[in-house]
């Protein structure tokens, strides 16, 4: 068995938008963009700005603090999660104002523990050799 | 602004399978059973429609495919790629279709083994999302299905207004009360809040296993033709009033993205229908909310502006949505009850209600004579039904709305 089928969950495949993004991660950073011609910053990576379609944009390393958006618990665990589940997925808030999607790591990810807008921080999963995914813990 | 087409169109044909958990045949061969019923209902043949339009996920078959054995000559069709939602947006397309003079008369169907084939709420081998573009930065956190990925708004719209997995039940209960008075519902059992709550965990806090819709292999079918050509056809016209999406959220991707996440895609629709309609929410007597979960009609009556933000369970718990009282919502039991048909079984049961010849358990419904008993086994036509709307839903993210009128 290989590595990644032990490991059994989705792998992110890097594709060009997102490449530097996972590029980072790897490095344990965790870096979004913005736009230089209106000043919008997004999340999840993209050629274009969301706001007004400039191709003027620059790469920047986040704080890696956040809050806890939303989230839910998932008891219907999808592939390679089966021994996780009930786990929560969750939106974090960034401070710099993009949210994104992630994994609660940490805590017991029960209603009781997942107060919404407490504070979070980033931390970085290597599950395999050459692949890290960027979770929150809390603060 | 009021829409110039307002009642010059009909629905004039309405059709379904029966709503089973394995078909055991093609979603080709379901699709032509829903088509031939509507076209019987309307008083059509099979060779009158010249127009198809179908929505489907890689899961149906394609209009040109069933013109072969519908022995029909197309002068229009499209298949589009869409899941909720498009019910009411491809009505909206017929009427554009007709008035552009490329067809006259155009069946809409959406065909779908949505059990024993492609699971909407699969998370297996059956998933139905291939990964691509986002779903590279959500599914490594196992996200799988839209239960899931819709929940985000609501955990936080939950927080925020003190909404309980009671007031969900509620939507439930009511909805099983309705389909306990549908010979065609998939589950007629009338249920507890108390049936609800002690059901399994899905997603957690926002859906029990009876929170969720019934995935069901069907095929259904709407027409669409003109006002003015209804007149000569076999049912009482029912009248395109409005109709309005696809919408979407500002930034429809990412949904979590813009806003309040708890402000789904009815809160730009909404203000559009009731202008294009020329009408407000007095005017409607049946609403067909879509109830992929129990969460999605909390949030819809509140973008649609049925209640404020925050009263949606308010709303449900008043008792207004249930069969007898002012504004009844889905009345066939809907998604959760009737039958996952990705929202064209809501808008079939809004025609029928405006026919005033409900199939329920009334000895003589077909004359419509109705005993408005709303007991279980009994009666769910509701009295003097003058206008409908249909709250189409996707994702928090994209909707769509469509009213009706005798
Ligand atoms: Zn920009």
């Amino acid at each position: 068995m290989t590595q990644e089928q032990e490991y059994g969950k989705m792998i992110p495949e890097p594709v060009p938008e997102t490449a530097y993004f996972w590029e980072k991660v790897r490095e344990h950073e965790l870096w979004i963009q913005k736009c230089t011609d209106c000043d919008h910053v997004f999340h999840y990576p993209r050629f274009h700005c969301p706001k007004c379609t400039s191709s003027n944009l620059d790469w920047f390393q986040a704080s890696g603090k956040g809050t806890l958006y939303t989230y839910m618990i998932n008891h219907r665990p999808a592939p390679g999660f089966q021994d996780e589940a009930p786990y929560a997925i969750a939106v974090v808030q960034l401070e710099e104002g993009p949210r994104m999607m992630t994994n609660i790591v940490g805590i017991e990810n029960t209603p009781e523990n997942l107060v919404l807008d407490m504070a979070l921080e980033v931390t970085f999963d290597d599950v395999l050799p050459d692949v890290t995914i960027p979770k929150w813990k809390p603060a | 602004m009021e829409s110039a087409l307002k009642d010059k169109y009909s629905i004039v044909g309405i059709g379904e399978t029966d709503y089973t958990r394995g078909s055991g045949r093609s979603t080709r061969a379901l699709a032509i059973e829903a088509i031939r019923n509507a076209v019987t209902d309307a008083g059509l043949k099979m060779q009158d429609i010249d127009g198809m339009l179908s929505y489907h996920g890689g899961d149906s078959v394609n209009s040109s495919t069933l013109a072969y054995d519908m022995g029909a000559q197309l002068n229009f069709y499209m298949d589009c790629s869409g899941g909720g939602s498009s019910t009411e947006a491809l009505i909206g397309l017929a009427i554009g279709a007709i008035e552009a003079g490329m067809c006259e008369t155009v069946a809409i169907f959406r065909s779908m083994n949505g059990y024993s084939q492609v699971r909407i709420g699969g998370t297996g081998s059956r998933a139905s999302t291939p990964v691509s573009g986002p779903g590279l930065m959500t599914r490594p956190y196992g996200l799988a299905s839209a239960v899931q990925s819709f929940a985000f708004s609501f955990t936080r719209h939950m927080m925020e207004y003190g909404v309980t997995s009671e007031d969900l039940a509620r939507v439930k209960v009511a909805h099983s009360n309705h389909a306990s008075n549908n010979p065609k519902a998939l589950m007629k059992q009338r249920v507890t809040v108390d049936d609800v709550v002690n059901s399994r965990w899905i997603v957690r806090p926002c859906a029990h296993l009876l929170d969720c819709c019934l995935e069901t292999d069907n095929a259904t079918c709407i027409i669409v033709t003109s006002a003015e050509r209804a007149k000569d056809l076999k049912q009482q016209p029912v009248y395109i009033r409005a109709v309005q999406g696809r919408g979407t959220k500002p930034g429809g991707d990412f949904h979590y993205q813009h806003g309040p996440i708890s402000r789904v895609a009815g809160h730009y629709v909404g203000p559009r229908i009731f202008d294009l309609a020329d009408l407000s929410h007095d005017d409607i007597d049946v609403t067909g909310c879509y109830d992929a979960f129990t969460y999605t009609v909390v949030l819809q009556f509140e973008a649609y502006g049925f209640c404020k933000e925050g009263e949606g369970k308010d709303y449900i718990k008043s008792g207004i949505v249930n069969l007898g009282d002012k504004r009844p919502n889905n009345t066939s039991g809907g998604h959760l009850c009737e039958a996952y048909t990705h929202g064209m079984n809501m808008v079939i049961e809004n025609t029928r209600q405006l026919r005033g010849i409900v199939d329920d358990y009334c000895p003589d419904w077909q004359n419509g004579n109705h005993t408005y008993d709303y007991s279980e086994g009994g009666c769910r036509q509701v009295r003097n039904v003058n206008t409908t709307m249909n709250m189409g839903w996707a994702s928090p993210a994209t909707g769509s709305a469509l009213i009706l009128r005798r």
